[in-house]
């Protein structure tokens, strides 16, 4: 717990120094925050290790009042490799944002580093109104920084906060509900006495609904196209990597432990659904979307939809495994798409159109950005030895077993076909030779060189398959 | 019917009267005095339900700073033109006045939990009192038993003010008043040291009654920003160290602590037994600190304030 609590603690005391520190320059800010996020990183390690080696998931009682009293927080291995995974996204994204050349704000800084706070906050809970805190934290800070691009963001900014406000109003009216049955807040102590009743489901229903917005999960999705492609490129990536998948956390703590199993079972089929339909309508929208940005935005609500299908089988299943294909989909989708946002504004910024048709011969003008954005583009579709093709794989692997499983498995088929639809849609422009589209500048080699990170690490997750399926075995709480 | 129940009914019918006429005055300046109303009417509606503690942070943020802010934001914006019937957003808003009506509705038709306030005495809040180092259960809850929640919660402050240094990226003409209203200036003169007095009681007056830091540092922030607008407190710049200091003092302390006590200590914010009440005290009060600096950059915060 010890390597946690410093996990969480480094990026605030980070952006605190930042803040009161005298004579801090946005270059002594990327420094400092940096720092904080490599040691953040560490510690996220040395408590995975640990974790893992205990073989036990620790809690720690905060302020040392009884159960029920005070706010619990958890560690599991799930916790720990998400506070690594979150840690690893924003030293790539910081790296990327000092030294590219396309400014990301001032603020960017700071507001990273707070994002970093809220977000291991978010993975060490496991209180719901302690969630419904850390959901506020993460909510503010993505807004603000989707307003670092400035006067032309603002609408896009605007409308994220008041949706996201609404949704975590109606997330609390939710946990309300629960509290007035059962008298408590803690997850656990939920898990074990929670029952189906009307007031429950009334409760499920609306933390579902509210956590389903603020996750642009499909169908209350319209808000993240606009959010997503307004903000910087370093912004997005962090955006589209970590700060969508804190919503889907709880969804899933809710749906696995304080649900009563019967109702999870119930409900899997609807979610599940919702998911295939995410994969295809997100998909469409991507295809058929003019500018580069957007694209990769849609990409998001497309990719999300694997996550809420595995989540929704693992309801009516109950199976481990889909455990596994989530936060499988979770991580490989987080680095590749941080990889794609920050090639495609690389590739926007040196090219200096945001349409689709400027990347005609992209691969001839700036030939690192693209293949970036082709790698990640790879593993979002599924190729092995990708992550993407890593927790596709644990994902059929059930479904392909059991014949009246199949139409699942047609519907990720589907999904995976619309997802090489919009990867080749731009692979295909960028080597169209013939009519070049001539960069504004010379390109900047080492912001495409960092953006090509990310993508390389997802491939190189096929290396670490293993461990990460083992660690992932045991449901992750 | 008793006649206790008769202040109660005229709040309820003085609630919805006051909503409706705010929802649909004809003006936007009309709209705003009476949301400020309408907090009012709440906060009563808060004390009335004996929830003191929430009645003064309504009166306070809810109708008080929220007000001043809409006012604020209502100069910057052009003044409204009639009103076109929107058939679309009326169709929006009644599906959702629909929707949650009837929500509210099944919620208390269902079989009702075990009331929640009636079986005080042996709640686990109540038990543990004696160790927590205050008097007031409230307060014990928010600095002792749940401190982690008010932690991220000034962190949200934290938040929300560095988000708002993001919304003054190019030099506009400040809209400071050419020539502040006399009668104004001379109210000002006499009210913040009355609401200086009164934050410094609330803050005090935590530890064993109603009260706390965050009450208190709105009412703060409420003499500051009267301050402010009357042009009797110069900008309070960013880049000075004090502001930025002050800005985070709350959070700084409460950070400290809580690594002190989990490296040095018991645990996480597991205040030794003997200091829970000086230590509770002396973070409430550089949180009111913050708090107050922190909503007055929110309310009255202009470029020069929060970018220079």
């Amino acid at each position: 717990m010890n390597d946690a609590l410093l996990s969480l603690v480094t990026p605030l005391v980070a952006a605190l120094i930042v803040l009161t520190g005298p004579a801090m320059t946005p270059r002594r800010a990327s420094v400092v925050v940096l720092l904080g996020s490599a040691l953040s990183f560490a510690a996220a390690l040395l408590a995975l290790q640990t974790v893992t080696a205990s073989g036990a998931t620790q809690t720690l009682n905060l302020g040392g009042w009884e159960d029920g009293l005070a706010i619990r927080l958890r560690l599991s291995p799930l916790s720990a490799l998400l506070l690594a995974f979150t840690a690893l996204i924003h030293l790539l994204a910081g790296l990327y944002a000092r030294f590219s050349r396309f400014a990301s704000g001032d603020d960017f800084w700071v507001l990273s580093a707070f994002l970093h706070t809220a977000l291991a906050a978010l993975w060490l809970s496991a209180d719901l109104f302690n969630l419904y805190i850390t959901l506020e934290l993460i909510g503010l800070a993505a807004v603000a920084m989707v307003a670092l691009s400035g006067p032309k963001a603002y609408q896009a900014a605007a409308d994220y906060l008041l949706l996201s406000l609404a949704a975590s109003m109606i997330y609390l009216l939710g946990v309300v509900f629960l509290y007035s049955e059962y008298h408590t807040l803690d997850v656990m102590q939920l898990a074990s006495v929670s029952a189906d009743s009307a007031r429950t489901r009334l409760a499920l229903a609306l933390i579902t609904a509210g956590l389903m917005l603020k996750g642009a999960l499909w169908p209350l999705h319209l808000w993240l196209p606009a959010a997503h492609a307004g903000a910087p490129a370093a912004v997005s990536a962090l955006l589209s990597a970590v700060v969508v998948k804190g919503p889907l956390f709880i969804l899933w703590l809710v749906w696995t432990e304080v649900a009563p199993a019967d109702l999870a079972r119930e409900v899997g089929p609807m979610v599940a659904t919702a998911g295939m339909i995410a994969l295809v309508a997100g998909g469409w929208a991507a295809m058929r979307s003019p500018y580069i940005k957007v694209l990769v935005a849609y990409s998001t609500v497309a990719q999300l939809g694997y996550a809420l299908m595995a989540l929704g089988l693992l309801m009516s299943w109950q199976i481990p495994q889909m455990h596994i294909a989530l936060w499988l989909f979770v991580i490989a989708h987080g680095l590749a798409k941080a990889s794609l946002f920050m090639a495609a504004g690389e590739m926007q910024g040196t090219l200096g159109t945001r349409r689709l048709t400027g990347l005609r011969g992209a691969t001839q003008t700036v030939p690192i950005a693209m293949f970036a954005f082709a790698v990640a583009g790879g593993s979002l579709i599924g190729l092995p030895p990708s992550g993407g093709f890593l927790a596709k794989w644990v994902l059929l692997e059930p479904i392909l077993s059991q014949p009246q499983n199949w139409p699942w498995a047609f519907g990720i088929l589907l999904g995976t076909l619309v997802s090489a639809a919009y990867i080749f849609r731009v692979v295909v422009l960028a080597f169209d030779r013939a009519t070049i589209n001539p960069p504004d500048t010379r390109p900047h080699l080492m912001g495409h060189w960092l953006a090509l990170l990310p993508a390389l690490i997802v491939w190189g997750m096929a290396l670490l398959g293993e461990q990460l399926i083992g660690l992932l075995a045991g449901g992750g709480v | 019917m008793t006649v206790e129940l008769l202040p109660d009914l005229v709040l309820c019918v003085l609630l919805l009267v006051v909503a409706w006429s705010a929802l649909f005055a004809s003006t936007r300046r009309d709209a705003m005095a009476l949301f400020v109303a309408f907090g009012m009417i709440v906060a009563l509606v808060w004390a009335r339900l004996g929830a003191p503690d929430l009645a003064l942070a309504e009166a306070a943020i809810g109708a008080g700073l929220t007000g001043v802010l809409l006012l604020r934001a209502a100069r910057k914006l052009p003044v409204s033109s009639a009103r076109r019937f929107d058939y679309r957003r009326h169709l929006g808003a009644l599906t959702f006045i629909v929707v949650a009506v009837s929500g509210f509705a099944v919620s208390i038709i269902l079989p009702s939990p075990a009331d929640i306030t009636a079986n005080n005495i042996d709640s686990p809040v109540a038990a543990a009192m004696s160790d927590s180092g205050v008097s007031h259960q409230v307060t014990a809850v928010l600095l002792n038993f749940r401190a982690w929640d008010t932690f991220l919660e000034l962190l949200v402050l934290l938040f929300a003010i560095t988000g708002l240094r993001q919304l003054f990226p190019i030099e506009k003409e400040s809209l400071e008043p050419a020539r502040t209203w006399q009668l104004l200036v001379s109210w000002t003169r006499t009210l913040v040291p009355l609401l200086l007095l009164v934050g410094g009681y609330l803050l005090w007056r935590g530890s064993s009654g109603p009260g706390g830091a965050f009450q208190a540092g709105a009412l703060l922030a409420a003499g500051c920003v009267m301050l402010r607008i009357t042009g009797m407190l110069p900008p309070l710049h960013w880049s000075s160290f004090a502001v930025r200091g002050s800005v985070c003092a709350g959070t700084l302390l409460f950070l400290c602590t809580a690594v002190l006590t989990h490296s040095l200590g018991a645990g996480w914010l597991d205040y030794p037994e003997a200091h829970a009440g000086t230590l509770i005290l002396m973070i409430e009060t550089l949180a009111t600190l913050s708090i107050a600096i922190i909503l007055t950059l929110l309310v009255a915060g202009e470029r020069k304030d929060l970018c220079s």
